[in-house]
């Protein structure tokens, strides 16, 4: 796991250089991160299309950890690579605001997908004749209740099913000036104390409210944001970072044997009934919800086993790298496309019956959109830095 | 549909706070029946009656025996609910009031402490639901289990094999961890009278109801009379029942009514003929 700039071990996860064009500094060029956040992307646009049947071709199927966990990670991992791309370290205050502005455009961009999401759902129910349509996806209390399910989608505790990952995204950045500021000033502190909050959570267990339906957030923030945190710390040269990358080869070599005999156990469904297991059973059970400790294990034996492989077939499918690549350059922008195309898939499904050809329209067309996003992203960046 | 969106939010909530009201004081009404719960088993009293205008409630029969000796042992019944949309099983319950499910069984049996954990997630599918709510007997020991579905399955094109093998494996597991279960159905959609899948989902669970000989809310059949009766009189149809907040507090009473028959009548031991 060895960051830009180490020496020793590559892990495929380096910081990605720019690429030059027309005298431009602009692009990155295809690289591990990106490709791997793209990945992330196709497959959450995938599996959030209930009943799909290239949702069997996703790696969840023989994986206990899924497209969520790599994308919380790799977000975590970008932001150690936003916090030492510039030359000079910021200063603190700079750093705060610079972070803080990305949490509100990611806010900006929650409140924007959930309110086109509630548009489409409604727009369905009356083109479609089908109210049934309106209560889909925990849209239900803002059509009936909606003076204060509006204020619940403000303060993000009233969330639509499948428009719950930015929220949760929302709330780690809020957090990321803490996390870049303990790194700073006390870095040995910030893995023990990620850990030791997501410890908590789950023997407690606590997490956070939704209002005004009643219920928990679907991605719990004091546990997930051990991933986010574990993403951070992995991605910088120094510390936990430096260990893992001077360990890297004995690291994938006890990580293979977890891959493979979990991807054993999700294909036959092995898992123990979660009610014989012991108290506290949080950390015993496969909860998505809570991260439980075996997603978190099997994940970071995952990226383990896979850092190393990009290396390996980038120079085979260089097309298939620049594709996803340029997903995962512009990923806020392509995961809110994918989120409502998510939406729209699921409405094309009800209304054409979902069938091998309809499945396969909605897909290649999806991914399409979804390049779509990425290259117009990038044109109007190219146009922006050529003025 | 057309009515709820196109009156005035303050209508709308005037409307619910009605239903509310109306649904408490039924519940209250009923309150004599609740104060006369045996502790004698050969006492059977009749369970909470649903307000008129929300139609028939059908209840396929079936006991809540884990449930019942809860309520004997500890005078609280905790419910788990879980399925696509928690509002539409519970009951709205506003300002800060717990779900219209919980009111009316704590105005109905005196003395029965309700706790409702909701675990609703919506647009899930029934294999997805099934594992969570594993998960969630695990960490919350319910007496009881609300699971609305059917309808994602239905829509999502699922396989009426593969969600009869997932609800009937999950209704299974409950049983033998002693959770007693309720399965509310699809929705009446006139609409969805004609397609198939829709149907041969809403059929599926009416077999695995019977199979298994547990509870189910026959919601879409209780709609359906409904709304002929409303047509046959000459008034519109409720194109927006399933969706109003009266729609709600109606599906709060079935479901309320459901649990005081599992937990006090004594079921007939044959089973009651398929709904049409």
């Amino acid at each position: 796991m060895e960051p830009a700039g180490g020496s020793g071990v590559h892990t495929g996860l380096e910081a990605p250089p720019r690429r030059a064009k027309l005298g431009v500094p602009m692009t990155r060029q295809a690289n591990a991160v990106d490709f791997w956040r793209g990945f992330a992307l196709v497959s959450i646009f995938i599996n959030h299309i209930p009943g799909l049947l290239y949702e069997g071709l996703t790696h969840r199927n023989v994986s206990i950890s899924d497209s969520a966990e790599l994308f919380v990670f790799l977000a975590g991992w970008s932001l150690g690579l936003l916090v030492v791309s510039r030359n000079e370290p910021m200063t603190a205050p700079r750093l705060v605001a610079r972070l803080g502005g990305r949490a509100m455009t990611i806010y900006a961009a929650q409140i924007l997908i959930s309110s086109i999401a509630l548009a489409m759902l409604a727009a369905s129910a009356y083109t479609l004749d089908n109210p049934l349509i309106l209560e889909w996806h925990n849209a239900a209390a803002v059509f009936q209740d909606p003076a204060l399910a509006h204020i619940g989608l403000v303060l993000l505790t009233h969330q639509l099913g499948y428009f719950d990952i930015l929220p949760l995204y929302v709330v780690l950045m809020l957090a990321a000036p803490a996390i870049a500021l303990i790194d700073r000033f006390a870095r040995p502190l910030l893995v023990p104390m990620s850990l030791g909050l997501y410890l908590l959570a789950l023997i407690v267990p606590f997490t956070a409210p939704t209002w005004p339906v009643p219920g928990q957030w679907f991605f719990n923030p004091f546990t997930w944001q051990a991933i986010f945190v574990l993403g951070f710390a992995l991605s910088r040269p120094e510390g936990l970072g430096a260990v893992v990358g001077s360990h890297i080869r004995l690291i994938r070599f006890v990580a293979l044997p977890i891959v493979l005999v979990t991807a054993v156990l999700v294909w036959f469904n092995w898992f123990p009934d979660p009610t014989k297991l012991p108290e506290p059973k949080l950390l015993f059970l496969n909860g998505k919800s809570f991260l439980t400790p075996m997603r978190l294990i099997q994940f970071l034996a995952l990226v383990a086993v896979f850092s190393a492989s990009y290396a390996y077939f980038a120079p085979w499918v260089p097309w298939l790298c620049e594709f996803l690549s340029a997903l995962g350059r512009n990923s806020l922008n392509v995961f809110c496309v994918a989120s409502l195309l998510s939406l729209l898939g699921q409405i094309v499904r009800y209304l054409y019956n979902g069938s091998f050809l309809v499945d396969t329209i909605v897909v290649v067309c999806g991914i399409g959109l979804l390049w779509l996003t990425a290259w117009i992203s990038e044109w109007r960046d190219r146009q922006k830095a050529a003025v | 549909m057309e009515r709820s969106a196109k009156s005035g939010g303050l209508t709308v909530r005037r409307s619910g706070v009605a239903a509310v009201a109306a649904a408490i004081g039924l519940a209250s009404c009923v309150a004599a029946w609740a104060q006369a719960v045996p502790d004698k088993a050969d006492r059977v009293p009749e369970p909470p009656p649903v307000a008129k205008e929300c139609g028939d409630a059908n209840v396929a029969a079936g006991d809540l025996p884990n449930s019942a000796l809860a309520l004997q042992q500890r005078r609280q019944v905790k419910i788990l609910a879980i399925g696509a949309s928690s509002a539409a099983v519970l009951g709205l319950g506003h300002d800060g009031n717990p779900p219209l499910l919980e009111q009316i069984l704590e105005h109905s049996i005196k003395g029965l402490d309700v706790e409702i954990i909701n675990r609703g997630v919506s647009g899930e599918l029934a294999e997805a639901a099934g594992q969570r709510l594993k998960i969630e007997v695990a960490l919350n020991h319910p007496d009881l289990v609300l699971w609305q579905v059917g309808t994602n399955d239905a829509f999502a094109q699922v396989s009426v094999e593969a969600f009869e093998r997932t609800v009937s494996n999950t209704v299974r597991w409950l049983k033998d961890h002693n959770v007693d279960v309720i399965l509310v159905g699809l929705q009446y959609m006139k609409q969805l009278a004609k397609n198939e899948h829709y149907q041969a989902i809403r059929k599926s669970l009416q077999r695995i109801t019977l199979a298994e000989g547990v509870m189910r809310i026959t919601r879409y059949e209780a709609m359906e009379v409904l709304a002929r009766t409303l047509r046959e009189s000459g008034r519109p149809e409720p194109r927006d029942f399933g969706l109003t907040e009266a729609g709600y507090n109606c599906m709060a009473q079935y479901v309320a009514r459901a649990i005081a028959v599992g937990l006090f009548v004594k079921v007939p031991k044959q089973a009651p003929p398929p709904p049409r």
